[in-house]
């Protein structure tokens, strides 16, 4: 079992009217809302936040993209992972991911991405996605071209990565005359590669496929993850080999302090704020993003995300948060780790305006007393695993 | 109580209609299209909007099937016509309807549509100007009007009020109801998903045509412009920008009317083009 570290770096000084003046944190929600002043402060600590998790012994820390919204102030997660390479030494730098569409040439990823690896000394984990739907709207990128964009960028780097340059590429939205990367990748052949999704066939047929590993985002119901991953395997299976833990990640927030009592006080004020504030317009979704059918099933899997639960007995119940006593979250760790057989979590302690002092309380209650025990839990994966997802 | 006898009027018109026009599937160039066609006379070829009023023979069709050859066919990636991975653009979109009258042997109709039909229909007629009689548009983009932009839909489309407080001038009246109804079905979604997702194509960058103002003067034929006094969508500065780009255009507005005046002033709009084609 390993763990990830995940920051979102929220935007936590929303104004107490938020949800009455505003009908969404994603977009258009007004920029004046932002102080660079206390960004500075934030970035700062925040940095500090992830480097910490390095020296508590995470196996590794995530970044991601998002634009114009204050649920996440990483528009350039390369920029923040950037620093990471110079402040931690061991753990890995997982960068889920570059939204691939949005880059206008996709070899910009190629570039900064291999720059990351030689820079982290072969660190990175290179994460490559789609983009959520408010990234359409704010780039007013097609999103009806979003997914061949995806696919033709996604091969386009790979094979930047694994064929010596310059070579001609040519595809429906991409042409190049000249491909050629400087620097390359230390990782060989390239970093491994993830891919977050929500639940769509369509993702994970194609994850299995390419044996790339699969993310499953957090703020939704338990099941979802029970059916995504059965869904994972059989299609593993289907490509005719047996998924690794290791290809299947776990997005889940967990919080941990002395007590239960304790630890339901301290988070719970924040994951609503979080939810009912960054989440607030998430859900945009352009047409043509998904197929149609899909677009029926995201609106049929509403009912299990975390924006419309009201209820700490229904965050508990659909494991929205792992949140307790060292104990506790152990127990419960231990539980779902076997159920859902993933071999990675991703968690964030830091959630909404939960604060930098709180989130590291955590990061080491979970890090000192929960890690070395659920660890060995599944762990059947070999030391070469990390090397089972790279093509 | 008044809505409902409304409504239920409109109802009872489209089934009356219904026996007048006919479906036929024809290849164009490798594109299955649907097309419903009904009447006699000169060809008046209508290009719906991105609502998709193509999927069904509805009275305004039935109406000017008295004096014309209606056709009306449904675009690549609405409802049944496929053909929309051969479509990035709305450029493409002129590209099938030449090669679509070319497939019926028409060489020269009566063209026009609403909305982005109408839009199809005024890059069809810069680049055929020969195959166009007439021209009418109506409440279409294609334009840009710098200080009036066009309003964004996509931002709004999951809320039924505001897409007929956007699409109407009435939107409490009978029509709203009938065109944006309340507690739409599983396969209405589905159908509105799929056309807005053609929409999304030709339009998510940029809702225009940088081009096209320079190239209306190659429109050679009478035109007629069509907008509703109060489309709030594309407002009534994107007909008078037409007007200005092609000589002797002719600017009527619809009063207390929003973006859809085929379904919100059903009578004047079918008259006032039955009219201009005819004369």
């Amino acid at each position: 079992m390993k763990f990830y570290f995940f920051h979102l770096m929220p935007w936590p000084y929303l104004p107490d009217d938020f949800q009455q003046r505003y009908d969404s944190a994603w977009v258009w929600l007004p920029n004046t809302l932002y102080d660079p002043v206390k960004g500075h402060d934030l970035y700062r600590e925040y940095i500090n936040t992830l480097a910490y998790a390095d020296e508590l012994g995470f196996d590794g820390i995530c970044v991601n993209e998002h634009h114009q919204n204050a649920y996440g102030l990483m528009p350039s997660p390369n920029v923040v992972a950037g620093a990471l390479t110079q402040r931690t030494k061991h753990c890995k730098i997982a960068v889920i991911g570059n939204a691939l569409p949005l880059y206008n040439p996709p070899l910009r990823v190629a570039e900064e991405f291999a720059m990351l690896d030689v820079m982290s000394n072969g660190r990175l984990i290179a994460g490559m996605v789609i983009g959520g739907g408010p990234e359409y709207f704010s780039y007013q990128i097609n999103p009806t071209h979003a997914r061949e964009k995806f696919r033709e960028a996604l091969d386009l780097i790979l094979k930047a990565w694994t064929t010596p340059g310059p070579f001609m590429w040519n595809s429906k939205h991409y042409h190049f005359r000249y491909v050629n990367p400087w620097p390359l990748p230390l990782q060989k052949p390239h970093p491994p590669i993830w891919i977050p999704g929500v639940g769509s066939l369509e993702t994970i047929e194609f994850v299995a496929q390419r044996r790339f590993a699969y993310m499953g985002i957090p703020y939704f119901h338990i099941d979802v993850f029970r059916r995504v991953f059965a869904m994972f395997r059989e299609a593993c299976a289907k490509a005719g080999y047996e998924a690794n833990p290791e290809q299947m990640g776990w997005g889940v927030p967990i919080y941990v302090a002395d007590t239960d009592k304790q630890a339901r006080e301290e988070f719970e004020p924040h994951l609503w704020h979080f939810t009912r504030n960054h989440l607030k317009g998430i859900g945009l979704t352009p047409p043509g993003y998904t197929s149609a059918k899909s677009a029926a099933a995201i609106v049929k899997n509403q009912k299990h995300f975390l924006y419309t639960k009201k209820t700490w007995s229904e965050i508990e119940e659909g494991a929205f948060a792992i949140v307790g006593s060292p104990e506790t979250v152990r127990q419960k760790l231990a539980h779902y780790q076997k159920e859902l057989g993933a071999g990675i979590i991703l968690t964030g302690c830091q959630t909404g305006t939960l604060s930098h002092e709180l989130a590291r309380k955590s990061m080491e209650l979970l890090a000192r007393e929960v890690l070395p025990k659920v660890r060995g839990g599944i762990e059947k994966s070999s030391p070469a695993s990390s090397h089972a997802m790279v093509r | 109580m008044l809505k409902f006898l409304k409504k239920l009027k409109y109802g009872a018109r489209v089934l009356l209609s219904k026996g007048g026009g006919q479906e036929e599937i024809i290849d164009v160039a490798g594109r299955s299209t649907v097309m419903r066609h009904g009447g006699e006379g000169p060809p008046l070829v209508y290009l719906h909007s991105g609502l998709g009023e193509s999927f069904m023979w509805l009275p305004f069709f039935q109406s000017w099937s008295k004096k014309f050859r209606v056709l009306v066919p449904t675009h690549p990636g609405f409802g049944n016509s496929g053909g929309f991975d051969q479509i990035d653009n709305i450029e493409d979109m002129a590209f099938h309807y030449v090669e679509m009258l070319d497939a019926l042997g028409l060489e020269e109709v009566c063209l026009g549509g609403v909305s982005v039909g109408g839009w199809i229909a005024a890059e069809f007629a810069v680049r055929w100007p020969e195959r166009v009689k007439k021209l009418w548009i109506a409440d279409a983009p294609g334009m840009w009007v710098e200080d009036q932009p066009p309003a964004d839909m996509f931002r709004i489309m999951h809320d039924r009020d505001k897409l007929r407080e956007l699409l109407f001038y009435d939107p409490k009246g009978a029509m709203a109801s009938v065109v944006v109804k309340d507690d739409p079905d599983e396969q209405t979604m589905l159908t509105a998903y799929q056309s807005l997702t053609v929409l999304a194509r030709l339009v998510w960058e940029r809702p225009y045509d940088p081009k096209l103002p320079a190239r209306l003067r190659r429109v050679q034929c009478p035109t007629l412009l069509i907008w509703g006094d109060h489309d709030k969508l594309i407002p009534p500065a994107y007909g008078e920008a037409y007007k200005k780009h092609i000589a002797g255009a002719e600017l009527n507005l619809i009063k207390n009317c929003g973006h859809l005046p085929m379904f919100e002033k059903e009578s004047e709009f079918v008259e006032l083009i039955g009219k201009f084609c005819q004369d």
